[in-house]
């Protein structure tokens, strides 16, 4: 019933939205689904990945050339997107967590250049550098869901991902992910498969990450490269340190900072906005490792 | 008499040209509190290690249950109902108390995150999570940050997380290692409780005094070979073991 009404007044508030303000708050829900998935790999599971925008570039390039290239329908469409991430999350994954400590952030990182080098060399099939526009989202049951009414199932998506991890967060499978983040030795002597729960976590968040993709190639009917750059898998990072790592909460009110704060600052300080997300991502983990929820519990504590 | 839990077999561990352990033997059985002790160096560790699965054997073997566990990482062994606590305590510090034991359960659960099952599998780790943390001393402070744990309750936690697995057999790594006397006392009195469940419990430390009065029976090495093997009072006695602990010269006194 909470979901319900969640989902009802979250929705509804894009109808008293015009384009414009509809576009922004799409796009930060969107950043607010991501951050929830991140902060379940890096804050909860403590495995550092620069991987995760790679793979929400990964979900809408996989569904848009399968709709668009190869002509599949859209619920296989959807199906093969996920299971492309899950692969890559897979190949990626297994390989670097036999491996101790930051090969797997190495080994993301590379894997996200790698993809904006195949993005712009990939020709025909990916377009190149100026990427693939002008497509519409097929008609679902004869609907054509547009306008305000696509934020609904950007709405539904956030809300998806936020009952899933949250479920898994207070399973044994959210506690054995902090345990490894913990203390892996200790997790093992307790039963945990600390190389299992690394690969399943990362392959779970990754595809959490690809069907936001899915969802996010519809909202502007374009996929391009630059868009799935490294700046943007840091400023993932950085909304999930500066919320608060290990939370919920902090994912969600770090995103939303992070987000809008440009359109804020741009007015005043141009585009060295990026200067001010420095200063502020310092300025949390020397000061609040625990973020802005951790300021928050602070302050209610006292 | 109780059935054997644990065999160790003709144990040897090499580590370049220095022999650990060299042709080890002895038994655990249900209930029983078996003490490992020797002077610094003589293989206690590289035995215990090598039982939890953190070293890999030379030669020999470890049966659990009848069952060999030698060669099996250590989530495996746990999961076959072997828990073991840390000499430094390894508590999951992002975590409440609470949360650290339900860890401990971890291999307790089915594997469905969803649905009503997952949810009565939650419910029932929980309760038996709390009935474990009364049982060590720690029940007030089951929603408590970890890191506001003294060592010796951090150590009581450490007894409450392996036990949520629901062990046969328990390890202990040198329990008694930097706690004040008072907390001596708790951990021997929570040691014989496990025990008295049934649960067999192998110690390593080298703490005599704490060690003696606990154990049903004591295992002495020295240089990685067992030297004694018997009744705490009869260990005590032994003019072998005074020798490895003080030395030839004391002995002949």
């Amino acid at each position: 019933m909470r979901w319900l009404a969640a989902f009802v007044a979250l929705s509804g508030a894009a109808f008293l939205m015009g384009d414009y303000h509809n576009d922004v708050y799409r796009k930060m829900l969107l950043w607010i689904t991501l951050a929830l998935s991140y902060n379940f790999l890096f804050g909860i599971c403590g495995q550092v990945a620069f991987s995760h925008f790679a793979f929400y570039g990964i979900g809408a390039y996989s569904v848009v050339i399968l709709l668009f290239q190869l002509h599949v329908p859209l619920p296989v469409a959807i199906v093969l997107g996920v299971a492309v991430c899950v692969l890559v999350a897979l190949a990626v994954a297994i390989p670097a967590t036999r491996l101790e400590g930051f090969y797997l952030a190495l080994a993301t990182l590379a894997l996200a250049q790698l993809f904006v080098v195949v993005l712009n060399e990939g020709g025909a099939v990916t377009g190149g550098t100026g990427g693939i526009a002008n497509y519409r989202l097929p008609a679902v049951f004869g609907f054509q869901v547009k306008g305000a009414w696509y934020t609904g199932v950007i709405v539904a998506l956030l809300l998806g991902t936020y009952a899933l991890l949250r479920r898994l967060d207070h399973s044994w499978f959210g506690r054995a992910c902090r345990a490894v983040r913990d203390n892996p030795e200790a997790a093992a002597a307790m039963g945990v498969d600390v190389a299992r729960t690394k690969v399943v976590a990362f392959a779970l968040t990754s595809a959490l990450a690809g069907m936001a993709g899915m969802v996010y190639a519809f909202v502007d009917n374009t996929v391009n490269p630059p868009i799935f750059g490294l700046e943007n898998a840091f400023l993932l990072l950085f909304m999930v340190i500066v919320g608060g790592a290990g939370r919920h909460a902090g994912a969600v009110i770090g995103a939303a900072l992070l987000f809008l704060l440009p359109f804020f600052l741009s007015p005043l300080v141009g585009h060295h906005h990026v200067l001010v997300f420095g200063v502020l991502v310092v300025a949390a983990i020397l000061l609040k490792p625990k973020g802005l929820i951790g300021f928050y519990d602070a302050i209610r504590r006292s | 008499m109780p059935s054997v839990v644990l065999e160790v077999r003709n144990l040897s561990k090499r580590f370049g040209g220095l022999t650990a352990v060299s042709g080890l033997d002895f038994d655990v059985r249900e209930g029983e509190i078996l003490g490992v002790i020797g002077p610094n160096g003589a293989g206690k560790s590289t035995t215990f290690n090598i039982i939890a699965g953190a070293y890999p054997a030379s030669g020999g073997d470890v049966r659990f249950a009848g069952e060999s566990i030698l060669g099996l990482p250590p989530h495996k062994i746990a999961a076959r109902g072997v828990m073991r606590t840390f000499q430094h305590n390894r508590p999951f510090a992002g975590m409440s108390v609470a949360d650290n034991v339900l860890v401990g359960a971890h291999t307790r659960f089915g594997f469905n995150v969803f649905g009503k099952k997952s949810l009565l599998d939650e419910k029932a780790n929980r309760a038996r999570a709390e009935e474990l943390m009364e049982f060590v001393g720690l029940g007030e402070l089951r929603q408590a940050d970890v890191a506001t744990l003294s060592f010796g309750q951090g150590r009581l936690l450490e007894i409450a997380r392996g036990l949520a697995g629901e062990p046969r057999l328990m390890l202990f790594d040198e329990p008694a290692a930097g706690l004040t006397p008072a907390e001596l006392t708790r951990v021997s009195g929570v040691i014989r409780g496990i025990a008295e469940r049934g649960i067999a419990v192998l110690l390593i430390e080298h703490d005599m005094h704490f060690l003696l009065p606990l154990a049903h029976r004591v295992v002495v090495l020295n240089f990685g070979a067992k030297i004694a093997d018997g009744l705490p009072e009869e260990v005590r006695s032994n003019p072998a073991v005074t020798d490895a602990y003080l030395g030839s010269h004391a002995a002949a006194r």
